[in-house]
């Protein structure tokens, strides 16, 4: 095993061609990772990644999807853009043979990805969505130039308690003439006195009529994903697609603990932060995704067991809350002396396995109301505050989206919560798509943390 | 034994050289930013030493803290000004539980724990209508020099209400209240009083006395009288508060080996 190391673009193109004449195996979407800057995606020289075949696979695996989907519709398998959907419909999904889930609003990182040379935000603006609307309006950039993926052959958005932002972009697209499929959460209610109730995945409880509504629901969209590919979608079958979504969080279950419990960061929060986000649709491919999950885990483990890793003993462990728009940020973090020890990017509850003793509907019914979004802030913080104590964190990064609505106001209330309850120091940074002009700023805040959790650490 | 410390601000550049064995400052020096924050902190460094008859050597560590502590490659190590900050404040009142550092274009309110360590921070540098920039602002439009702001306020009987969120915004309706008759006086002392509710808000419910005040714009009269009378709280004006960050980084400098 090579000493484990983060290392530039460049660095990693010189190892490619190594590792090569020694005889790396690669998947079918394996290659250099330099010909996706080649290809537009620039911000990838200003990263660091893992230095592992297994990293790397995992990065091929992420910027190859817009290959992927071309390919699967050439071959005649339907694609269904589930939309502000973590979790959920790709579920469902996967319990068709001929359907694939795809994540529209993971374009939301193009404009990172590519530096903003594709002009994404322009088209957006255009049709009346500005910057006082979060990130995720690339997407509908995207839409209209259709030069990032194909127009999925069916839109399912959730709308309701989820996310406002996200409502207005694909109702947008929806008078565009890009007709879209609603289903509606509502806002997860504290049970009233005498009210029956299921007790959730991430440890909240939903009135059972609730429940029901969101069953309701997804019957709707269980009928429309039917008619599309032409086969019934039978309880066996659902239950096997929960199935197979839940093999695939566990493996992200063991990895999330190995990496945020481990004395030295066997990997670096980037690629975390990418496996973590695999569980939302599979990256449009879930055999792959899976293999991909499994050797990276096989990489962690020997690294564990070894008690190396990619970062310094001394790296305070920190809990990062909400994803950041600009994917350098996460390096930033770990060059200012820190580490990841846990993470709540938004979806938590697609980290939480689905349940499996109970009618297939249902269970997705529960899972879709776990969802921390769709709750009181109060109880997104009590479930971070679990986690932090999990993992061990010794202080919190409270990361906003720009415009996005949820991070107007939620992350004051979980920082007040997580200040009360542990002492322990949070800061509050704001990460746009493109972070350079800013990132003096947001190292202060970080190297701020980091020293103030060094001084509090010395006896 | 001496050690140096420089603050190279977002307006100036500021150094302390501390003596450690007395456990004071030594010497001091300032100059304004300009655009190449390296040489010209390096220039007033050399300066500094040569007027107080010192060599590079006599220094045992040199320590650099501000927005521009990245540049400057001839210190020894880098440390936030949010450690400096307090480290220089709790140099002079040794008990202080609660920092504010309003400087030329950010805001900071540092609480510290009974230990004397930094307990946690918030700052904010994205908005100027927080920081000594808005005073700037007001005191071009009115064309009030800024050290004769303070004593302008004090003449204040109504200060005007401000409610705009943006400096951009707010110069606007300084316009808009000139137009309407309010006087220059009460102009000033309300954007005192909108610069202290954006930093007071900055720390919420958890501010704790004593609350001492640093940073350049704690040079300005009338400023420690208006985040009084919102915190309902003594706010005390640490000595010499444009040094203070340098003072911290001089201080911290001591911890450090090189």
């Amino acid at each position: 095993m090579d000493k484990p190391a983060q290392i530039t673009l460049w660095e990693w193109d010189a190892r490619y061609w190594r590792l090569e004449d020694q005889g790396l195996e690669e998947r079918f979407f394996g290659g250099p990772l330099h010909r996706h800057v080649q290809s537009g995606d620039t911000r990838l020289a200003h990263l660091k990644f893992d230095n592992s075949p297994a990293a790397l696979a995992l990065w091929n695996l992420l910027l190859s999807e817009n290959d992927r989907l071309a390919r699967y519709r050439r071959h005649g398998m339907k694609i269904v853009g589930t939309m502000k959907d973590l979790g959920t419909v790709p579920v469902m999904a996967l319990s068709f043979e001929n359907l694939v889930a795809f994540y529209p609003d993971g374009a939301w990182w193009t404009p990172c990805l590519m530096e903003q040379n594709e002009g994404l935000f322009t088209l957006a603006a255009r049709i009346g969505l500005d910057e006082s609307l979060c990130p995720v309006r690339a997407m509908a950039g995207a839409f209209i130039n259709r030069e990032h993926f194909p127009i999925p052959d069916l839109l399912i958005s959730s709308s309701g308690a989820v996310c406002d932002d996200f409502s207005v972009i694909a109702q947008r697209l929806q008078q565009l003439g890009f007709p879209v499929h609603w289903w509606e959460v509502p806002h997860r209610r504290t049970p009233s006195y005498g009210e029956t109730a299921v007790r959730l995945s991430t440890g909240f409880y939903a009135a059972t009529a609730q429940v029901q509504f969101v069953q309701r629901e997804l019957q709707g969209v269980r009928r429309l994903l039917e008619d599309a590919t032409g086969h019934r979608l039978t309880a066996s079958m659902l239950s096997a697609g929960i199935r197979k979504a839940n093999k695939f969080r566990e493996v992200l279950a063991r990895l999330r603990y190995l990496v945020y419990t481990a004395e030295i960061a066997p990997i670096g929060s980037l690629e975390m932060l990418i496996s973590e986000m695999l569980a939302i649709h599979f990256c449009s491919d879930y055999s792959e995704a899976l293999v991909v999950l499994q050797e990276l885990l096989l990489e962690i483990e020997a690294r564990v067991e070894r008690g190396i890793g990619v970062l310094s003993g001394d790296a305070v462990r920190v809990f990062w809350i909400n994803p950041v728009a600009d994917l350098r940020v996460m390096n930033l973090l770990e060059e200012c002396g820190g580490r990841v020890c846990g993470s709540e990017y938004l979806f938590a509850h697609a980290l939480d396995s689905i349940p499996e003793d109970t009618y297939p509907m249902e269970a997705l019914a529960r899972a879709v109301l776990a969802d921390p979004m769709v709750g009181s802030t109060l109880d997104r913080a009590r479930r971070i505050l679990g986690d932090i104590r999990r993992f061990g964190a010794e202080g919190v990064v409270i990361s906003r989206i720009p415009g996005a609505s949820h991070c107007a106001y939620e992350g004051e209330l979980i920082g007040e919560t997580v200040r009360q309850s542990t002492g322990m120091p949070v800061v509050e940074i704001e990460v746009p798509s493109l972070c350079d002009s800013i990132e003096p700023s947001i190292r202060t805040r970080l190297e701020a943390l980091i020293e103030t959790i060094k001084t509090r650490k010395q006896t | 034994m001496i050690t140096a410390g420089i603050d190279a601000g977002s307006r100036a550049i500021k150094i302390v050289l501390f003596d450690i064995q007395r456990q004071t400052v030594f010497a001091t020096a300032v100059c304004d930013q300009g655009t190449n924050q390296k040489v010209r902190a390096r220039r007033l460094y050399d300066n500094l030493l040569r007027e107080n008859g010192l060599g590079h050597k006599a220094i045992r560590t040199l320590v650099a803290t501000g927005y521009g502590r990245h540049m400057l490659d001839f210190c020894d190590t880098t440390v936030t000004e949010i450690s400096c900050h307090a480290a220089g404040v709790l140099h002079h009142v040794s008990d202080a539980t609660t920092v504010i550092d309003i400087g030329g274009q950010d805001s900071k309110l540092i609480r510290v724990g009974a230990d004397g360590k930094v307990r946690d921070f918030v700052m904010n540098d994205r908005c100027a209508a927080g920081t000594g920039r808005f005073l700037e602002v007001v005191s071009q439009r009115l064309n009030i020099p800024l050290d004769a702001l303070g004593p302008a306020a004090e003449r204040s009987e109504h200060p005007a209400k401000i409610s705009s969120m943006c400096v951009v915004f707010a110069e606007t309706e300084i316009i808009g209240l000139l137009a309407g008759g309010q006087s220059c006086e009460n102009i000033i002392a309300g954007v005192q009083r909108s610069i202290a509710q954006r930093t007071v808000a900055m720390g919420g419910k958890d501010i704790a006395p004593p609350v001492v005040f640093t940073g350049g714009v704690a040079l300005i009269s009338g400023m420690k009288e208006a985040l009084e009378r919102l915190l309902e709280l003594p706010v005390n004006i640490c000595p010499a508060p444009q040094f203070t960050g340098a003072l911290g980084a001089s201080i911290l400098a001591a911890k450090y080996e090189t």
